[in-house]
């Protein structure tokens, strides 16, 4: 069994005001080494939820999470790293020493990590911003100095959620583009939120599409086409109908439930 | 530069007025200062008031001291009242509540339980120094974005780091802001202590000054006791300069 992250039976509710709220529901899902795993679905279907229970933010209602044939009880940055929407840059860090704070929790000795965040800057597009403050940066170099700081403890597993989504869609799509070129060089395990049909379509290895609330998973698509993808040909466009009509669907109950 | 003159522009007008109004008035009890100057001069030169030097020290220490306290009780209580959510809730109401009294009202009772000396200046200074600094950690923890500390969770940091490398930076700016206002309020707490009842310090030969009608010397010691205060406060706003480039 070569599967990097195991999710077996999982479910998560929720204690808010107005009663329990079940967020998931009996969730399995097994991601191999390498993978770009795409998980879509309708805004509050229990993405983030599941995302949070691999990188061990959330702890799971029964069931097991593993991650490299461990059960996942707290964040492991020795193993996964994690780029959420809002980049959560510190403000008060340079790009540059945002990019390092992962290794300096590690206690990686000064030098070392200014050595390895410097390197990191030139593929993030960020060299001559190093000295720069979050406030100096625009939005879309923010989200790269979040996805830097997740580059830099060089872990196997990659966990996005919804990393563009803040961002206008020219800046998104470039970012999509120069996502996949890392991920194609690095090689990790990448699972990844969203809500755009493009985003999935042009960067993943596969699909998970998930149920409205309580979600559930609803259908996996297998991509196996080489990258770049052409997404105006005949066959990306029938998927792009294909995964549409799972989603809206689900789109609508979600709307309609509120 | 046109800052500059605009304020010492004002500065002059000032003192012309305060000059033309003394004269026109009372000059023993105006004192216009043209008649400052010269009292100001005999108490730099030691001559009116030869114990000015210690006064001034004994203030300062006393203020030292104060300050000091209400650093270390305003950041104690403040962590604690707004990193554990039920002392929080049962105690913060009442240090609110406490900080709306005119503190002054406690200054006579602090006299009675401390005495005339120094012990019930520092308490009087530390009173008032304590509330704007507890005051400032909680607001300074209401404002961390909850979300910088789950990045530092997600990339391992454990409490005792998230506290050190994300809390406190992050509540840096408001933090120093109450550090400020606790220095002044523990300035004015000793200061005022010493004019309400004491036999040293500069508020004891403010007093005494006063008391005996030395109009000129009295606002040549409250020119020095300006000086003081002026001078402590700019090295805090120096540092609460520095803090502003954290913030976001």
């Amino acid at each position: 069994m070569s599967d990097l992250i195991v999710v077996e039976h999982v479910g998560k509710r929720y204690q808010t005001s107005s009663g329990p709220i079940e967020a998931l529901h009996d969730v399995s899902l097994a991601v191999g080494a390498g993978e770009f795993c795409t998980v879509i679905g309708p805004s509050g279907c229990g993405k983030s939820t599941l995302l949070g229970m691999l990188g061990g933010l959330v702890t799971a209602d029964g069931g097991r999470v593993l991650v490299d044939g461990r059960p996942v009880s707290a964040p492991d940055p020795r193993r996964v790293a994690t780029v959420f929407q809002e980049a959560g840059l510190f403000p008060w860090r340079t790009a540059l020493e945002n990019v390092e704070f992962g290794l300096e929790l590690q206690g990686v000795p000064r030098e070392r990590r200014r050595a390895v965040a410097t390197e990191l800057l030139g593929p993030l597009g960020l060299r001559d911003f190093a000295a720069k403050y979050p406030r100096e940066l625009s939005g879309g170099m923010r989200q790269r100095v979040a996805i830097g700081r997740a580059l830099a403890i060089d872990t196997q597993i990659i966990l996005m959620d919804e990393p563009f989504g803040a961002l206008d869609e020219q800046t998104r799509l470039l970012m999509g583009e120069w996502l996949l070129e890392i991920w194609r060089r690095t090689r990790k395990t990448v699972v990844f939120v969203t809500h755009s049909l493009h985003e999935a379509l042009a960067l993943s290895t596969r699909v998970v599409v998930m149920t409205a609330r309580p979600g559930r998973i609803k259908r996996v698509l297998e991509l196996p086409m080489p990258y770049p993808r052409a997404m105006e040909s005949a066959e990306m466009v029938g998927l792009r109908a294909t995964l549409w009509g799972e989603i809206r669907d689900e789109s609508l109950r979600a709307m309609g439930e509120r | 530069m046109r800052v500059r003159l605009l304020r010492a522009a004002i500065l002059a007008v000032f003192l012309l007025a305060w000059e033309g109004v003394a004269r026109a008035a009372n000059p023993l009890l105006y004192v216009p200062p043209s008649a400052v100057l010269p009292a100001l001069r005999r108490l730099l030169a030691l001559d009116s008031y030869p114990d000015l030097l210690p006064s001034v020290l004994l203030t300062l220490r006393e203020i030292a001291v104060a300050y000091a306290l209400a650093i270390a009780a305003g950041l104690g209580c403040g962590f604690a009242l707004g990193l554990n959510r039920v002392i929080g809730r049962a105690y913060a109401p009442i240090v609110g509540a406490l900080y709306a009294v005119p503190a002054v009202v406690w200054y006579p009772s602090l006299m009675l339980f401390f005495g005339l000396d120094a012990a019930s200046k520092i308490a009087f200074g530390f009173l008032l120094g304590f509330f704007p600094i507890t005051l400032a950690v909680l607001a300074g923890i209401r404002q961390v974005n909850p979300h910088m500390l789950a990045v530092a969770r997600a990339f391992g940091a454990r409490p005792l780091t998230v506290f050190v490398k994300v809390m406190i930076p992050a509540m840096m700016f408001t933090l120093v802001g109450g550090l400020r206002t606790g220095l002044a309020l523990s300035v004015i707490g000793v200061i005022v202590g010493e004019i309400l009842g004491s036999k040293a310090g500069m508020g004891a030969l403010i007093n005494h000054a006063y008391g005996l009608f030395r109009t000129a010397d009295y606002v040549a010691l409250v020119v020095v006791t300006l000086v003081l205060i002026v001078g402590s406060d700019a090295v805090a706003g120096l540092v609460e300069r520095r803090a502003e480039r954290w913030s976001d």
